[in-house]
């Protein structure tokens, strides 16, 4: 997914654009920063500043500087939920863990190595149910006695709930086990960093209730999701490039911007 | 012969010729093939170079290439060990260490044991000689490597029908130390801020180090430093200054990713990097019982395990055995202006990998801030560490 964010010098939100990332990263870039303009009806020279964030950071032409997402996220989070200390974000490729404090962030885990454990987990096993991800939780609610996968890898968990199935295992049953596999393993890694109230979990998978439950239930802390979880890194991105700007205005000091990439202007005039 | 490290129409020097032999590592080995030397292939930081420069045969350090993908070594190697190993075996299986007259291996760590078995099987050299390095300090493993050194000391006569004199090995030693402080002396231009030279570039220069006979090393180490002192278009300052720690880093791709970043790797603890280079042996009168001294109590690395240290009461004390085992670092932390470090390990190197955690506690305890990276050996493995690279700098500001 790219996100793009657009937010006016009292961080207020005048822009939100999601849309799915295929290949042509630079191209989709250019494209979902035409709509954002649109949306808050801006001229492209009226942004101040852009930060780019997430794996695609680099793919963003028209880009001042680029941030980490987790440097990103935490700010997001902390925008949001100012006594946030631990934050879990899990998106469809991977899943970070972060510990903030003063709403900066303060250490961080990742698990980008694996599909275990994301959002594409998730995904995957919906299809070996023949389910589609919206409908999971649902299903998930009737779940009296949730299974327990015992494999941690997709391709080995896939086989598991087939011949779970095939044993006899409710369905329901199955799907709540899929949200606690996933929910053990994050928060099993979140716990590397020691987990303090308040947490808050982002990310596309946080928009799944029974993810959030199997979250909640694992942690044993409550949880706060915020209303559009998927918006909180490049919310975040957008805040730290109105400080960095502020900041240079306060002390008199000019805005460092990168040269507009040629390519930029061709997509914005077409 | 010494000193003569011109090629014939390629005149490079210094910094360009540890770079031409970084990318080409077996030019100087074919070439001294071909006037007769005899090459032996070793691995790591165990084998005692030495004796092997005492009689005149050339040490040649084998390593892995992260950018070759392993293909025949799975056939001999499980894919759950250190990929590094793996990575060496699979070059040798074709043919990149071919002209190596021999191989000496020692026990650096479990896999790398059976490495060395595995290649003796799969790779017929004329001379291989395998030393069982004790893991240990005591002093009865101390008494035990020199009669391994002694063994060694035998078959290296015998295949080379010459006598390997005290006389001829002190000499040896000498010149390896001497390797050893140039090396020093060029850490020591990784001091001021910016560092003089990068820390991509240190690499070239000790990769090219055990891809030369010891001499002409210490020629090529003369002229980086001299070259180095001289140029004004060294490294630019950065707000990070990085100290790297752990498994082996034999290529420049992980260093090269960090300077991307805005950082300078000014300092390391690793092989290829300082841990060869930082303590001298010491002239015994039986050199052997310096060497096992040297290679078992000086050297730092986990690999050789160190009794717990007790405080000042006698007692156990988790803190006072940390600073035991990790205190060096603090040291090179001060001398190098280190403001953050990076804790890298090979997937599956569990010699690096069972020091992390109390390594993590005793950085943490003295202020320094750190990041633990654990990765593949493989440069796909590097876009999403260099994420995590970046959001650690973000976080050390
Ligand atoms: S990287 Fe680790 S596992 Fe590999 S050879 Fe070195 S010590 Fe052994």
């Amino acid at each position: 997914m790219t996100k793009v964010v657009i937010v006016d010098g009292e961080g207020l939100l005048r822009a939100r654009v999601v849309s799915n990332t295929g290949a042509e990263h630079r191209r989709l870039a250019n494209r979902v920063m035409e709509e954002a303009l649109q949306q808050a009806g801006l001229p492209f020279d009226q942004v101040s500043y852009v930060v780019a964030t997430g794996y695609g950071r680099i793919n963003v032409p028209f880009a001042d500087r680029q941030i980490t997402e987790l440097t990103c996220h935490a700010k997001g989070v902390a925008s949001l939920f100012p006594a946030v200390r631990t934050a879990l974000d899990i998106g469809g490729q991977d899943a970070k863990g972060l510990k903030i404090k003063n709403g900066v962030l303060e250490d961080f885990v990742m698990n980008d190595k694996c599909a275990a454990g994301t959002g594409r987990f998730i995904e995957v096993l919906a299809g070996t149910l023949g389910l589609k991800v919206d409908e999971l939780a649902a299903v998930a609610a009737k779940s009296t006695q949730k299974l327990r996968i015992t494999t941690t890898c997709t391709v080995f968990a896939q086989i598991e709930i087939v011949s779970r199935l095939s044993e006899g295992v409710p369905l329901e049953d199955v799907v709540a086990g899929v949200y606690d596999a996933i929910a053990r393993r994050t928060v099993n890694m979140l716990k590397q960093l020691g987990v303090e109230p308040d947490v808050v979990f982002t990310g596309g998978v946080a928009r799944n209730a029974g993810m959030v439950k199997a979250v909640r239930d694992n942690l044993c802390y409550d949880v706060f999701v915020p209303e559009d979880p998927l918006i909180t890194g490049a919310m975040g991105a957008a805040l730290l490039g109105k400080e960095l700007v502020l900041k240079a205005r306060a002390k008199g000091q000019p805005i460092l911007r990168k040269e507009r990439r040629l390519e930029e202007a061709t997509f914005f005039s077409s | 012969m010494t000193g003569n490290i011109r090629v014939a129409g390629e005149q490079k020097q210094g910094l360009a010729r540890a770079g031409q032999i970084y990318h080409d590592r077996d030019i100087r080995m074919r070439q001294l093939k071909a006037e007769g030397r005899k090459v032996l292939g070793y691995l790591d930081i165990y084998p005692v170079l030495e004796m092997l420069t005492a009689l005149d045969l050339v040490p040649f350090g084998i390593l892995g290439d992260i950018k070759e993908p392993i293909s025949r070594a799975d056939a001999c190697l499980p894919t759950i060990v250190c990929p590094f190993l793996r990575s060496a075996l699979d070059l040798g299986l074709k043919g990149r260490y071919d002209f190596l007259d021999g191989l000496v291996a020692a026990h650096t760590c479990e896999v790398g044991e059976k490495w060395a078995h595995i290649w003796r099987i799969y790779i017929d050299l004329p001379y291989i000689h395998y030393i069982d390095t004790p893991h240990t300090t005591h002093q009865s493993a101390r008494e035990h490597l020199a009669v391994l050194l002694s063994d060694f000391q035998g078959t290296l006569e015998s295949f080379t029908g010459a006598k390997l004199t005290p006389e001829r090995l002190r000499r040896a030693i000498r010149m390896h130390n001497e390797q050893r402080a140039l090396v020093r002396g060029l850490y020591d231009l990784r001091k001021p801020d910016p560092p003089l030279i990068a820390g991509t570039e240190v690499v070239q220069v000790l990769v090219a180090l055990i891809s030369l006979p010891v001499e002409e090393g210490n020629e090529l180490l003369r002229q980086v430093i001299d070259e180095v002192k001289q140029r004004h278009d060294g490294p630019k300052k950065k707000p990070a200054r990085l100290l790297l720690w752990g498994s082996v880093v034999d290529s420049t791709d992980l260093i090269a990713m960090i300077e991307d970043l805005e950082a300078n790797v000014v300092m390391d603890d690793t092989f290829v990097g300082s841990r060869a280079y930082f303590s001298d042996v010491k002239l015994t009168d039986d050199p052997l019982e310096g060497l096992a001294e040297h290679y078992l109590v000086d050297i730092r690395n986990p690999r050789t395990f160190r009794e717990t240290a007790l405080d000042e009461a006698n007692r156990k004390d988790y803190w006072a055995d940390l600073e035991s085992r990790h205190g060096y670092l603090k040291d090179y932390a001060r001398e190098w202006n280190v403001n953050g470090v990076i804790l890298q390990t090979l997937r599956y190197c569990d010699i690096q990998g069972y020091e992390v955690p109390g390594l993590k506690d005793y950085l943490e305890h003295i202020g320094l801030p750190c990041t633990y990276l654990e990765w593949n050996y493989s440069q796909a493995a590097l876009s999403p560490l260099r994420t995590r690279v970046q959001a650690f700098l973000e976080v050390i500001g």
